[in-house]
């Protein structure tokens, strides 16, 4: 091409509109009609996507970040057509600059004076993009995806927009974000396996955070009352249509708020967001109608699990033994040996309670709910219940059977956080040795694969100095933004919402 | 005063507490209005005048507590939002002995207190209190005294600060219990609410102009888009070694492939470096790309964005900052726009007074920049690639004079391995960096589009590589592929945020504006005293 004085890379195009903007400024532009006067003459840019050839005319169909547009070009008009037919391919980056006219079959189109390659591509489109068969190769060029299939580009605007959506909801409320580090001394706020790094120079070990709490809580003990993040979480387990290794959530603190609070707060955060993609409280997911009228259905967790199984965990008291045997008869029909195994090894009573709840209703909660009033041995930083002794002010919110947002009443009171954070890491522990006694038996192979899984668990001594200079009472919830996008975007993993989601190394 | 011991001080308030017949953590406090909205509401009150028919309910930090006689105790209550007097005489107070409630209640204690608004006397916007509920007690004592507080409450952006004049100051003690720091360094609040002022203005900008933000990737097969050594970690479930990102520059650029025409991202990057005053090893930077501009218009967005930036939040175009240190003036940083703009190679001929060899890829170039940097006396570690050199002959003689903004532009083509060459000047590319207070804040440039020619470059980075700088830059297979399906011309632009913030809070140290800069272990670190110095 440069033969034939052509720079197939130029260095810019001055464009004076988007597809969409002509679509809507010419659209009462009738079919056969034209617009050539001089403030009729604009530029364009964009990537072929189409192109049809006949003797003195061609017609090259062009996209950009906002829609298509066809470009007329008119040998009569286009001096250099002779010479573009012979290079201008599909797949090429062109500008273009003429007048507007809409073709007698309807279609809006530039009719061309000045057309000029700008990126010229070396590599053909694929003739048709594989995707569902193959997913893979669909993440890994996620370039090509969105190339050919506009509907893909179409979630990644609508993430952009509940993002967006998001961050202007909160922050007309006062909410102020903060950025809490990523690398991490010790990593706490969650149950969860960490990322582990070294810093050369420091000469120390580092983890990625597995959650922001425990650091923006310090930030209301430093007198903030209103703050928030939005940033990504980093958890080393396992790839699923649900996990990626990196996810990105918002977690929310308010001072002298409680969890009930934070449900109302759910509520319009979640419904802002819907009606920020579709414009009303309607959706579609996989197929199934969801209602965000409010307000949505709250249940206990103890009462969701008694109608599902007609077990009342309440009357157990801390009779562990009556409550495991119950839980074991009542799942005994589902002949699942290892759930029977969790519950077998199960410590408390609220444990129990929390293992049959995964097991037999979180699936079922396909209309938003939010289950409230857990265990307090399954939640170790949410605040005693005000009324029911052994359980806690918190929630999760269940749509379609996947918990999009967790909260709490926070725990304020330091003396009993280092007891919980005590108690968490015991039983910790105690399940790792079990774990190590079985591998022992096991043999050589499976003691190397249990050091490979567990890792250590900590106690953040920082986060209990702050609570010992005193924290307002506070409420806090955390929502999974990549759920909240599949859910609203109507995709059915979360690798279809994550640009650049945790690929396997290819061979 | 007598000097309690400050573990006595905490046993003997944990022993007191135990002795309260309820949880001194208390279960809920609703509030019935924010600080401002009960200054906005009750500030015409004239002087001893109390509406006794109105009740509201305040909460807030006790910062002082003063009794007057044994029948009035003045709390200065601290919220979000400032200070509020809060009144409590024998008369009013209802619910409990008022000296037994009173003893509970220690300065530095979260309380709640629900009462009437009122003007005392002396004119201070107060609350009446008939009932006080402690919320959360402070189990240590409250650094006391340093700059009044009051002043620092006035402290804005732009304004010259000084933190060696706080009660608090043992920089350990302050960045490890940050949020001590900011009850007892009211300044400090500000200083980190500068970086969200600025992150905001930034992200408001952008969107007007049509881009759209995005995310991506953090852990990544290998790190690239930069020169820099990354953190590398283990993703056990697929057995995959994984590296931090150093730079968001090539995943953005695939988002243009892909039919983006502006994106950006405002997030963190990582870099296994040492640290120093304006390095960390994670830190925020804003990138973006727009499709069909070239590094021309990018000079102009930039001197945009920045000085309306520094206008809406400082209130004016300049910034006082102590770049020799607190103890000397500070230098004013002017953000008017235009910008200063210095091309690379003729400024360091002008400066220097001497004419660099035509061809800087060359082996003659080396040699020559080899003995003028001894000459000079202007010294670089090793390995000497011509890059290298360059850029300490830059730093010496160039950016030691822009401490307003200024534009140092057209970097020759073997600095920049994703600059598209310039497109009159051979051997040099379309790029700038902004340089304020003689430190980098923006690199930008004309991106490099053709996908054999950077594939080319990445083999001279190979070499570099291999010359024993391990700091060149990596292949990207994946990104040179992504380039072949055609990247439109567009530029690139990367700014420091946490750079930029310590411009506008008149900080030395970066460690001073990130909420948890790293540290060296151990990771716990003792309360300090009463005089805010650290416990042995």
């Amino acid at each position: 091409m440069r033969g034939l004085g052509i720079e197939p890379y130029a260095y810019s195009w001055n464009r004076t509109h988007k597809a969409t903007q002509l679509q809507e400024k010419y659209a009462d532009l009738p079919a056969g009609g034209v617009a050539d006067s001089d403030e009729d003459r604009v530029s364009v840019a964009g990537r072929i996507f189409a192109r049809r050839a006949f003797g003195k005319l061609a017609f090259l169909g062009i996209r950009d970040d906002s829609a298509s547009i066809q470009l007329y070009c008119d040998k009569a008009k286009l001096e250099s057509f002779t010479q573009l037919k012979s290079t201008v391919d599909i797949g090429d980056i062109v500008g273009a600059t003429g007048t507007l006219k809409r073709t007698e079959k309807g279609e809006l189109s530039v009719y061309v004076d000045n057309l000029v390659i700008l990126t010229k591509s070396i590599l053909p489109l694929p003739e048709k993009w594989h995707g569902l068969t193959d997913i893979e190769k669909r993440y890994r060029q996620r370039y090509l995806d969105m190339i050919m299939n506009p509907e893909v580009a179409g979630v990644f605007r609508a993430r952009a927009k509940v993002v967006s959506a998001i961050r202007r909801f909160v922050e007309d409320l006062g909410f102020l974000e903060i950025e809490t580090p990523i690398l991490q001394g010790a990593a706490g706020g969650a149950d969860a396996r960490p990322f582990i790094t070294h810093h050369n120079s420091l000469e120390r070990d580092l983890f990625l955070r597995i959650a922001t709490e425990l650091h923006l809580k310090r930030m209301l003990v430093g007198g903030f009352e209103r703050v928030y993040e939005l940033g990504r979480i980093f958890r080393n387990e396992g790839i699923s249509t649900r996990h990626n290794p990196e996810f990105t959530s918002i977690e929310i603190y308010q001072a002298y708020a409680d969890y009930n609070d934070m449900m109302a707060l759910a509520e319009e955060l979640v419904t802002k967001c819907a009606e920020a993609i579709f414009g009303n409280a309607k959706l579609l997911y996989q197929g199934t109608e969801i209602a965000l009228e409010r307000p949505w259905r709250r249940a206990s967790m103890q009462s969701l699990v008694q109608e599902a199984t007609g077990i009342d965990f309440s009357a157990f008291g801390s009779d562990l033994s009556a409550a495991k045997s119950a839980a074991l008869s009542a799942l005994s029909p589902r002949k699942d040996e290892s759930l029977q195994t969790v519950i077998a090894n199960c410590a408390t009573v609220g444990n129990v309670l929390n293992e049959v709840f995964e097991a037999v209703v979180e699936k079922t909660l396909i209309q938003p709910t939010f289950v409230t009033n857990h265990p307090v041995e399954v939640s170790p930083l949410a605040k005693a219940h005000r009324s029911f002794p052994g359980l806690v002010e918190r929630f999760e919110l269940y749509i379609c059977g996947r918990e999009l947002a967790n909260a709490f009443s926070e725990l304020t009171d330091p003396i009993e956080q280092r007891a919980r954070f005590e108690a968490q890491i015991r039983a910790y522990n105690k399940q790792l040795e079990e774990a190590a006694a079985a591998a022992r038996d096991r043999g050589e192979s499976a003691v190397k694969q249990h050091k490979n899984d567990s890792y250590e668990v900590t106690l953040d001594e920082d986060f209990l100095t702050a609570l010992e200079y005193g924290m307002p009472p506070t409420a806090g919830m955390g929502i999974g933004i990549d759920r909240l996008v599949m859910l609203l975007t109507d995709s059915p993993s979360i690798r279809d919402v994550i640009a650049f989601p945790v690929l396997k190394s290819q061979q | 005063m007598e000097e309690l011991d400050p573990t006595q001080y905490y046993n003997n308030r944990l022993a007191s507490l135990a002795s309260l017949p309820t949880s001194p953590y208390s279960q809920m406090f609703r509030v019935s209005m924010t600080f401002d909205h009960y200054r906005e509401k009750f500030k015409g009150l004239s002087n001893g005048e109390r509406l006794a028919e109105t009740t509201v309910s305040l909460a807030g930090r006790v910062m002082s507590k003063r009794a007057s006689g044994s029948k009035l105790v003045f709390y200065s209550l601290e919220s979000a939002e400032g200070t509020i007097q809060a009144v409590s005489d024998a008369r009013s107070l209802v619910g409990g002995n008022f000296a037994a409630v009173h003893a509970n209640i220690k300065r530095g204690d979260v309380v709640g207190v629900s009462g009437n608004p009122g003007m005392s006397n002396r004119g201070e916007l107060s609350i009446f209190v008939k009932e006080i509920i402690l919320l959360a007690p402070c189990l240590y004592m409250l650094p006391k005294g340093g700059k009044n507080r009051d002043e620092q409450a006035t402290w804005r952006p732009g304004k010259p600060r000084n933190p060696n004049a706080y009660v608090l100051k043992e920089q350990e003690t302050r960045y490890r219990l940050r949020f001590l720091d900011i009850i007892v360094n009211p300044e400090v609040k500000f200083v980190l609410e500068t970086a969200h002022s600025a992150v905001n203005y930034i992200r408001s900008f952008l969107d007007q102009r049509g881009f759209r933000e995005v995310e991506t990737a953090i852990l990544n097969s290998k790190a690239g888009g930069a020169a820099a050594r990354p953190f590398n970690t283990h993703h056990d479930a697929s057995e995959m070694d994984m590296s931090l990102r150093i730079a968001p520059e090539l995943q953005l650029k695939q988002l243009l492939v892909a039919g983006y025409n502006g994106v950006y991202e405002v997030d963190k990057q990582f870099r296994n470096e040492g640290m120093d005053l304006t390095h960390n090893p994670e830190f925020t930077t804003c990138e973006f790309y727009s499709a069909y501009s070239d590094y021309h218009d990018l000079m102009t967005m930039t001197e945009e964005l920045l000085s309306g930036l520094v206008k809406k939040i400082t209130g004016g175009y300049t910034v006082s900052y102590h770049s020799n240190g607190y103890d000397s003036p500070p230098v004013e940083i002017d953000f008017t726009p235009p910008f200063r703009r210095i091309e690379m190679v003729n400024g360091l001929e002008d400066t220097m007074g001497i004419e660099l060899p035509k061809d800087l890829a060359s082996e003659e170039a080396n040699e020559f920049l080899k003995k003028t940097c001894e000459a000079r006396g202007v010294y670089c570690a090793p390995p000497l690639t011509t890059s290298r050199l360059l850029d300490k002959l830059v730093g010496h003689y160039l950016e030691e004079t822009c401490v307003n903004p200024a534009f140092i532009i057209d970097h020759p083509l073997i600095m920049s391995p994703l600059a598209k060459q310039h497109r009159s000047k051979p051997g040099l590319t379309e790029r700038f960096e902004l340089f304020v207070n003689k430190h980098e804040l923006v690199n930008a440039y004309t991106e490099l589009n053709n996908p054999v020619e950077q594939r080319d470059r990445f083999v001279q980075q190979l070499k570099d590589r291999q010359g024993g700088d391990d700091e060149a830059m990596v292949l990207d297979e994946d990104f040179v592929k992504a380039m072949e399906y055609g990247l439109p011309p567009c530029a690139g632009w990367g700014m420091g945020i946490d750079r930029l913030v310590m411009l506008l809070t008149d900080s030395l140290n970066i460690k001073e504006v990130l909420l948890c800069p790293a540290m060296k272990p151990p990771e716990a670190v003792p309360p300090p005293n009463e005089k805010g110095t650290p416990q042995a």
